[in-house]
């Protein structure tokens, strides 16, 4: 896996929304890096800020409540932020794709599925520079995706509607949408949370399969640590707009450094059956008043003095693994 | 608790609320501005005999001397054809055109919500039916149709005019109050007071009707315009305000004789009728924000 | 020796759509001891979310019998009785939808107390904060919060808080902390096991998560397209899984350690979709996806057979006469 070259590296981002009740200071300074042909996970609660993360690479924030006060997202060199309006639709055709949480919102209820996937196939087309392609290749193409991702019977998935389809089907066809032609990098936001558990594992391996396959690069975005585990190469936790730690995937299961961690891996209930711990004591912080220093001081059981006062920095234990904790520090 | 403090934080909650409630209304400078002129408009519908230069002229008055006048300084907008003020007239005007959106509105939102929510929430499929069927054959008449039909029956005065025009607009409510109601039916939170065992009419009241508030203001808003442009459209062929008295549409009716030559007896009582009806669709914007519930 | 406190007998729950037939529940028996947690698991469409509302009388059953203490509950909430509406309660799976968002949490919390009459006017406010304090949400700043103010995990808590309102014997939790996160989840479920033991409750806890009910129930019964597959107290069912089902959901399970990892079943890959309860298959309702299909389960539908001690199983493979041993 070559190590030099960042896909996407995003430095330093700060995002805050404009509400009735002032300013959510929601991104704090985000770090990220994803090298070509990785899969890389996210790990964040609700709320921690991993799909206004999404949006701001995607560009697609609501620009009056939000706002990007600081930081840069560097797609293979370029600044994205800097990017005209007018660049952004080629980046999205071409190079970068997303998945999001809910299907059915994802897909256009009122056409059948063959029609907007062939309508994606045809851009993308465009994109590449084939400008008269036939319909029936064009189908053709259509029906091989749906293939690829594991759905039988593709003629009749065609001529469907999104509503006639179950949520694991919904969520396939977005799948193929999103890797309608090599993209490389694709941004999965919490693909199987809404799914039943076998069929998640069928996606999920889908997923997998084709990412490799095609050496797409992949950001998954999940709540879930267990689904990480087996996907990833490297994972980032996050925690209430910052990152807390990344490590590869092996090394954050063992060696869990950054007491967030360590509170999300106890608080998992597991298979073997010995109780549900306590959880972490607290709430996630209200970003009109984040807490100063480190965000996540008020519910550390480790907390010292300066972690009230500045914001930890990252401190590398070695081999990939970088915590932003002052535990660490020595 | 003690009962202060249970006091001082319900007032401080209710503060809240309201200026939240305010804070997004606000977020469309249109939508106040309509509201800005909406006020403006029924505080001089109100005071008019007192702000009105010539609040005489609103009635049986005649100064043949003075009529027919382009707007100068003495007449803001004019004089009519029997010398009478137009502005004045204008201003008066706003009352029955007022009046008559008040009086519609009261008459068919009320009936028009209960026979929505009974609709909506019944099992017995008869009623809902019923219910439905008597409110599409309702719709289905063309309004001024209806209304032209019932003031000809009975005698053209302004009374008559209110009555029919409030008969055919309850159906729109019943259906917009049917069609919240009924999604909301299948709702946890309406469910879970079923099981409570709260009464049917306290979960129609208390739980689903709240609910239909904000949609059914906005509605209220917005058809306050139409109910002045019917009425407007009544008055304008004669079966609604009668002379001598100042309805907007009527105005309008006997100054379009005198187009395009004596143009300001036509123009300024159709442009008051056209800001009355832009002001309330202004503010109909705004409330549907104001009412639209915002998860964190 | 707890005695059964709830019991469900040949329970059918059908629904009469356009589309056909929709067979939610379909000959679901099992009873529940006082006190206990009893364990529903599914996947959509296994109609465990259906079994719950049939027992606390959104619906009428189509067929079969439930009793609660005894007294018949067969009908829904429109002809029960208050005591019984009053002892049987609910937590509903949508925190956004199970609050009315209109009413402030002062009156979502007042409403079973007036029904019941359960406190006067003057003493009912100092009620609705003992319960807030007894699913940790501070009273003065929660009494007057709306719905939309406040997070996923603190509106459960604000339902589960309006589940006890009554003094209830038995809640149906129906997947109570699937919408929300881990650390949210690990202490909602902490205050459900405190005010299990402190007020004697016993519960229908129905989730599709497995890691936790591993944690949570005594007994786990498993559904697929209405009808239970298997049954057994809660470490048997996890160290013996005994259905080919209970395999395939348990050996899906994201875990998140190694020692995880050595219990769940090994090369069952999960495969097919879910049928449409509309339309079930022939026979055995899981064939289509079953591993282990014999011939005879695209042909009968077999019945529940005790394999061992406690532990119930509705499989052609445990059916003696198919045994082949």
């Amino acid at each position: 896996m070559p190590k030099d070259n960042p896909l996407l590296e995003i430095k330093n981002l700060h995002v805050r929304f404009r509400v009735f009740e002032g300013e959510l200071r929601v991104l704090n300074g985000v770090d990220l890096i994803i090298y070509e042909g990785e899969k890389v996970g996210l790990v964040g609660e609700t709320g921690c800020g991993k799909t206004t993360t999404i949006k701001s690479v995607l560009r697609v924030l609501p620009s009056p409540p939000a706002k990007i006060t600081a930081g840069e997202i560097f797609y293979r060199g370029k600044d994205l932020l800097k990017m005209k309006r007018r660049e952004i639709p080629a980046l999205r055709r071409g190079e970068i794709s997303a998945i999001f949480q809910d299907p059915l919102t994802s897909l256009n209820p009122v056409f059948t599925v063959g029609h907007q996937l062939q309508d994606i196939i045809k851009y993308s087309l465009k994109q590449q520079g084939y400008d008269h392609v036939s319909k029936k290749e064009i189908r053709l193409r259509a029906a091989v995706l749906l293939k690829e991702t594991g759905m039988p019977d593709q003629e009749r998935i065609l001529k469907s509607y999104p509503v006639q389809l179950s949520g694991g089907m919904r969520q396939r066809v977005c799948i193929s949408e999103a890797l309608r032609v090599t993209v490389r990098l694709l941004l999965a936001d919490e693909p199987t949370t809404n799914l039943d558990v076998t069929i998640q594992d069928q996606i999920l391996r889908r997923l997998d399969e084709l990412v490799e396959k095609r050496g797409t690069s992949i950001l998954l975005i999940t709540h879930s640590l267990g689904v990480v585990r087996n996907l990833t190469h490297r994972v980032y936790i996050m925690y209430a707009g910052n990152i807390v730690e990344t490590a590869g995937t092996k090394d954050l299961f063992t060696d869990p450094l950054h007491p967030y961690t360590g509170g999300l891996l106890k608080t998992v209930p597991k298979l073997t059956g010995e109780g549900v711990s306590e959880g972490i004591r607290g709430r996630i912080p209200n970003y009109l008043n984040p807490p100063q220093g480190c965000r996540f001081h008020p519910r550390c059981d480790h907390a010292m003095p300066i972690c009230e006062k500045e914001k930890p920095p990252w401190f590398s234990t070695g081999d990939n693994h970088r915590v932003a904790c002052f535990l660490y520090r020595g | 608790m003690p009962k202060i403090e249970i006091l001082s934080t319900v007032l401080s909650a209710k503060r809240v609320k309201l200026s939240k409630g305010w804070y997004k209304f606000s977020r469309n400078t249109l939508s106040v501005l309509g509201l800005i002129t909406l006020i403006i408009i029924v505080l001089a519908a109100i005071l008019a005999p007192y702000i009105t230069p010539y609040p005489e002229h609103a009635g049986p008055y005649t100064n043949f001397r003075e009529s027919g006048q382009p707007p100068n300084l003495k007449h803001l907008f004019g004089t009519d054809t029997v010398g009478r003020d137009v502005f004045s007239r204008v201003i008066f005007g706003y009352r029955f055109s007022l009046l008559l959106a008040v009086v519609v509105i009261s008459l068919s939102v009320p009936p028009g919500i209960v026979l929505g929510l009974v609709a909506g929430y019944t099992r017995r499929r008869w009623l809902e039916v019923g219910i439905m069927r008597v409110t599409d054959i309702f719709l289905a008449v063309p309004p001024l149709v209806l209304a032209l039909a019932i003031t000809a029956m009975l005698s053209p005065k302004l009374l008559n005019q209110m009555m029919a025009i409030s008969l055919m607009w309850w159906p729109w409510y019943s259906r917009l109050v049917y069609s919240i109601t009924s999604s909301l039916r299948h709702e946890y939170f309406v469910h879970d007071a079923e099981l409570t065992g709260a009464r049917k009419g306290f979960i129609l009241i208390r739980s689903i009707l709240p609910n239909c508030v904000g949609p059914v203001l906005t509605k209220i808003t917005l058809d306050m315009g139409f109910v002045i442009t019917l009425g407007a459209s009544l008055s304008f062929i004669g079966l609604g305000v009668q002379p001598p008295k100042p309805g907007l549409g009527t105005m309008v009716a006997d100054g379009a004789k005198r187009l395009p030559a004596e143009w300001w007896m036509t123009i300024f009582p159709a442009l008051a009728i056209v800001f009355v009806i832009l002001s309330f669709n202004l503010i109909g914007d705004g409330l549907r924000d104001m009412f639209a519930v915002e998860e964190i | 020796m707890p005695k059964d406190i709830l019991w469900v007998d040949h329970l059918i729950k059908y629904f009469f759509t356009k589309q056909g037939t929709v067979r939610a529940v379909d000959n679901v028996s099992f009873s529940i001891k006082e006190g206990e947690t009893f364990g529903l698991v599914g996947e959509s469409g296994s109609g465990k979310t259906t079994v719950a509302h049939t027992l606390v009388g959104i619906y009428r059953p189509t067929g079969g019998q439930a009793f609660f203490r005894g007294q018949s509950i067969g009908e829904d909430y429109s002809k029960r009785s208050k005591t019984l509406k009053k002892e049987i309660r609910i937590v509903f799976q949508d925190p956004g939808s199970s609050l009315n968002p209109r009413w402030s949490i002062k009156q979502i919390l007042e409403l079973p107390l007036k029904v019941h009459c359960l406190t006067d006017n003057k003493h009912r406010i100092g009620r609705i904060v003992e319960l807030l304090r007894m699913v940790e949400l501070p009273p003065n700043e929660y009494l007057y919060k709306y719905p939309s103010g406040i997070g996923g995990g603190e509106k459960q808590m604000v339902a589960i808080a309006r589940a006890l309102a009554t003094d209830p014997t038995f809640i149906a939790l129906d997947e109570p902390t699937s919408a929300l996160d881990v650390s949210i989840q690990a202490k909602i479920i902490n205050l459900l096991m405190r005010l299990q033991r402190k007020l004697n409750l016993t519960y229908l806890f129905i989730t599709h998560d497995l890691s936790l009910m591993r944690n949570m129930a005594s007994r786990v019964a498993i559904m697929y397209l209405g009808k239970i597959c298997e049954v057994a107290p809660t470490k048997e069912f996890f160290q013996k899984p005994l259905h080919p089902y209970t395999r395939m959901l348990l050996s899906s399970i994201p875990v998140v350690s190694d020692e995880e990892e050595g219990l769940i079943p090994k090369r069952v890959i999960s495969r097919g979709e879910i049928p449409s309860p509309v339309n079930i298959p022939p026979g055995c309702s899981f064939h289509l996806r079953c591993p282990e299909k014999m011939e005879i389960c695209t042909r009968v539908d077999p019945v529940m057979v005790e394999a061992e001690e406690n532990h119930l199983v509705r499989c052609q493979l445990f059916l003696a006469t198919n045994r082949t041993k």
